[in-house]
């Protein structure tokens, strides 16, 4: 069993979920430990910081019968814009997003700190299932991470959806998140915010803020179908070029 | 290898220089471009665009020019050959990546149509003042090779020469083009498809278990392995060891091969173009468009009497230190003609070690020069015996302006 | 700066946007370059100017390789507009050849130049579309000042045109040839 709650999840996920694993690569901007990922049995490649997005972009484009998961952190606070337009072009991508609150949280009683904030984080946290959804998202979940068995299920549905998906993980790092008072450990915070969350299936995504004193609202909130970047790719230019076109990577990767 | 007749063009062709460097990556193999259209490259994409679908390549305009170069890392890595196409202020966006690139010793191949002026610049004019930074632009060691095209036919040439290299030596590779040669529309020679060699993907070919990715060959090159063969693949853009594992050892890392594996292949990679070197007083050294505007130059002090030496450099980086050293013992001096205000001038004169006159022509960029600022730098060698420590003249622009900046008004 | 090449000719078109001056540049070039056997070097003005709005291009045919790529003096000037003649015509050597539009441009310079006018827009548009006026120019052009051979420009043109306008443009280029000719005599 992983140490890492979510790459556990993923593990699990990855055993049951009927796809080769030989086909599937992960690409982070975090880093993971080599004795962490090695049992995923998978391709991993730790990106500089930022361009997990576009980089599985180019790894699916490359060769589209991979299945690509990109871990990325608070929507990438470097390359968010990677994330917008994955969503919009509907490329065929899992997501999972990682927040560990660079942007604060403020569900507890107290002002947060973060290292970066030593006098308190004022700025408001992304909604990122929103933001998710607008883009044009087909599937958007979010858990914290000790939602175990949730998070494995909505990253097998994730897997066989064709299109982009975005899974936020509630996950606060203890090396810059230290700051809540009485929290000092990593356990006791992600313990704090699985205690202060409420499952609500299907919930509009505008209604998911993380505000302070209320609740965290986690679920699978989206679940649609668009056609891919790749689909509308050969689609178009079949119809334009003919016989001339070779269609790319098979209609449905 | 040989390229696939389908991918080639075979013809004579009239076209500019950005559209026969897109023509030379097609020929090539590229079957991936990640761009962001920016002036004066745009041609280049554009003519990728319109004949990628019909051989199974692919375009994708990404959201900027970072998430360009990036998708072209993740598509070389699933197998394809793949290359980006750009300008300064996108090439200045890319740098981290090529970084990341280098790194992970990913081939990929980036035309970098340059224009004059930092920052913004002069978007529809020329310049060479890129060539520091495509050389160490990204944070940290590393090494690169460039190609500096003089045409349209050297646009088609070179692009599948620096395919070629960055899948040898599994590097990042720039055609250091700029706005006069992209825009310039000259006759372009297209071989055969069976005239063509091409460079295939260093595939590794033991048995799977025994693979570690950055295990080099005898020439300091590791083999590769495409994305999902099953090879569960850890790499790590952290300095890593031969395994792709993350270490703070850096006598086990790939640090040093990165260097290693260019400097020591440097008498494999470099090209030169020398003519006339044997008996030479003066030589003018130059790349890209400056070359053939220094020529004229070189001809009118030939009618002159003056002998003058003409190197020409294909591949600006590596800089082929040994020549220009074992040069300067014979001659009067150097003259360096670039579209800037001083870059490779400085590596002529590190390798030169005082023992020649060194020139300067620079050139505030948005044109070329004036053959006469080239020639009177060549009569200012062979009349002038003293010895300067570096630079001898270093124009203003306005001095330029006086003595006829090449301005094509 | 002179150049030196005896053998080199530096023509300038100048014109709008819309008007086919790149294009025209195009199809000078690869018909003294690929059929000629000459070199030719062809280049576009780009700067803010955008379609309809005045534009340029320059091209530099050599019997040797062309070093220099962009014009220094021309030899002949192509205006088919009157901002494409007033910019450009103090570039024209002296006994340089004006080519014109005479319904288009007015000429203003008292400079010693050959000037060889033509209705060539409105002879395209008696051909049917105003579009080819510069096909026109480039049969005057051609009959006139002989820089790329006729059979060249035969070779070139019609891989330069989409395929439906080939005989369109064939019909210009010999109406301005043939006009060129007249003119010839005439002077």
């Amino acid at each position: 069993m992983n140490k890492n709650p979510i790459l556990n999840a993923l593990g699990e996920t990855l055993k049951k979920v009927g796809i080769d694993k030989k086909k599937v690569c992960i690409t982070s901007d975090i880093f993971y430990k080599p004795e962490d990922i090695k049992p995923l049995g998978v391709d991993f490649y730790h990106i500089h910081r930022g361009r997990s997005i576009a980089f599985a972009t180019g790894l699916k484009l490359g060769n589209p019968a991979l299945k690509v998961i990109a871990f990325i952190g608070d929507l990438s606070t470097l390359g968010g814009n990677h994330f917008v337009h994955a969503g919009r072009r509907n490329m065929n991508l899992v997501t999972i997003c990682i927040n560990n609150y660079i942007y604060p949280f403020k569900a507890t009683k107290k002002p947060v700190k973060t290292s970066f904030s030593t006098y308190s984080n004022f700025e408001r946290p992304f909604n990122m299932p929103h933001l998710a959804k607008s883009c044009g998202a087909v599937f958007v979940a979010r858990w914290t991470s000790l939602h175990t068995k949730e998070l494995s299920s909505s990253i097998t549905k994730a897997l066989h959806k064709s299109g982009f998906s975005a899974i936020e993980v509630i996950s606060p790092g203890g090396h810059y998140f230290a700051g809540i008072p009485d929290l000092k450990e990593e356990p006791d915070l992600i313990k704090f915010y699985y205690k202060n969350s409420e499952i609500k299936n299907g919930e509009e995504t505008m209604n998911l803020e993380i505000e302070f004193g209320k609740k965290i609202i986690v679920g699978e909130f989206i679940d649609r179908e668009r056609p891919t970047f790749i689909d509308l790719y050969n689609k178009r230019l079949s119809k334009v070029l003919g016989d001339k076109f070779e269609p790319y990577g098979g209609n449905r990767d | 290898m040989r390229a696939n007749p389908r991918d080639v063009r075979t013809g004579i062709l009239y076209i500019d220089g950005d559209v026969a460097a897109a023509e030379g990556a097609l020929a090539a193999g590229c079957k991936f471009v990640g761009g962001y259209p920016i002036t004066p490259s745009t041609e280049a994409a554009e003519a990728f665009v319109r004949r990628a679908p019909q051989v199974g390549a692919m375009f994708i305009q990404m959201e900027d020019e970072l998430g360009s170069i990036s998708a072209v890392m993740g598509a070389s890595l699933s197998g394809k050959k793949s290359m980006t196409i750009t300008s300064g202020p996108g090439f200045s966006l890319m740098m981290e990546t090529i970084g990341f690139g280098a790194m992970l010793e990913i081939p990929f191949v980036i035309i970098n149509i340059q224009r004059g002026g930092p920052s913004t610049g002069v978007p529809t004019k020329t310049g060479q003042a890129d060539m520091m930074q495509a050389r160490w632009g990204s944070q940290g060691d590393y090494e690169v090779i460039t190609l500096s095209p003089d045409s349209p036919q050297e646009s088609f040439d070179f692009t599948i020469k620096a395919f070629n290299l960055a899948e040898k030596y599994r590097v990042p590779v720039m055609l250091m083009s700029d706005e006069c040669v992209g825009h310039m529309t000259e006759k372009v020679v297209v071989p055969e498809a069976d005239k063509i060699e091409i460079e295939p993907r260093r595939l590794y070919k033991g048995p799977k278990d025994k693979y570690v990715p950055f295990k080099p060959d005898k020439d300091l090159v590791p083999p590769m392995v495409k994305a999902g063969d099953g090879y569960k693949l850890y790499l790590s853009a952290l300095t890593h060891n031969e395994r792709g594992y993350p270490t703070q050892n850096i006598k086990n890392s790939s640090s040093r091969r990165l260097i290693d594996k260019i400097r020591l292949n440097a008498d494999d990679i470099i090209e030169i173009k020398e003519e006339g070197l044997e008996d030479a007083e003066v030589v003018v050294v130059s790349y890209g468009i400056t070359s053939r505007v220094a020529f004229r130059a070189i001809e009118q002090a030939r009618k002159l009497g003056i002998k003058v030496g003409n190197l020409r450099l294909v591949t600006v980086w590596p800089f082929p230190d040994k020549k220009i050293t074992e040069l300067s013992k014979k001659v009067k001096g150097f003259v360096v003609p670039e579209i800037n205000y001083g870059q490779v001038v400085f590596e002529v004169e590190r390798c030169v070690h005082g023992n020649a006159n060194i020139i300067l022509v620079p050139h505030g960029g948005a044109s070329v020069h004036n053959p006469n600022d080239i020639l009177t730098a060549i009569k200012t060698i062979v009349k002038d015996k003293k010895r300067y420590d570096g630079i001898l003249e270093f124009k203003t622009e306005l001095e330029l302006r006086i003595f006829g900046s090449g301005d094509n008004k | 700066m002179n150049r030196m090449e005896a053998t080199v000719t530096e023509i300038r078109f100048g014109g709008f946007g819309g008007q086919g001056i790149i294009r025209s540049g195009i199809i000078i070039g690869r018909a003294a370059s690929i059929y000629d056997n000459k070199s030719a070097t062809m280049n576009q003005s780009f700067g803010p100017e955008a379609r309809g709005g005045a534009c340029s291009s320059q091209l530099v045919i050599s019997e040797d390789r062309v070093l220099y790529p962009y014009v220094i003096r021309t030899d002949i000037l192509v205006a088919l507009s009157q901002e494409g003649y007033e910019k450009f015509v103090h570039e024209l050597k002296d006994n340089g050849k004006l080519l014109y539009d005479e319904d288009l441009v007015k000429l203003k310079s008292t400079k010693r130049i050959d000037t060889y006018s033509i209705p060539a827009t409105k002879f395209a548009e008696e051909l049917g579309n105003r579009i080819i006026a510069n096909v026109v120019m480039l049969g005057f052009l051609t009959s006139i000042t002989q820089v790329v051979s006729k059979e060249a420009m035969n070779k070139a043109l019609p891989e330069s045109v989409p395929e439906r306008y080939v005989e369109l443009n064939i019909k210009a280029f010999d109406k301005g040839y043939k006009y060129g000719i007249e003119q010839k005599k005439a002077k």
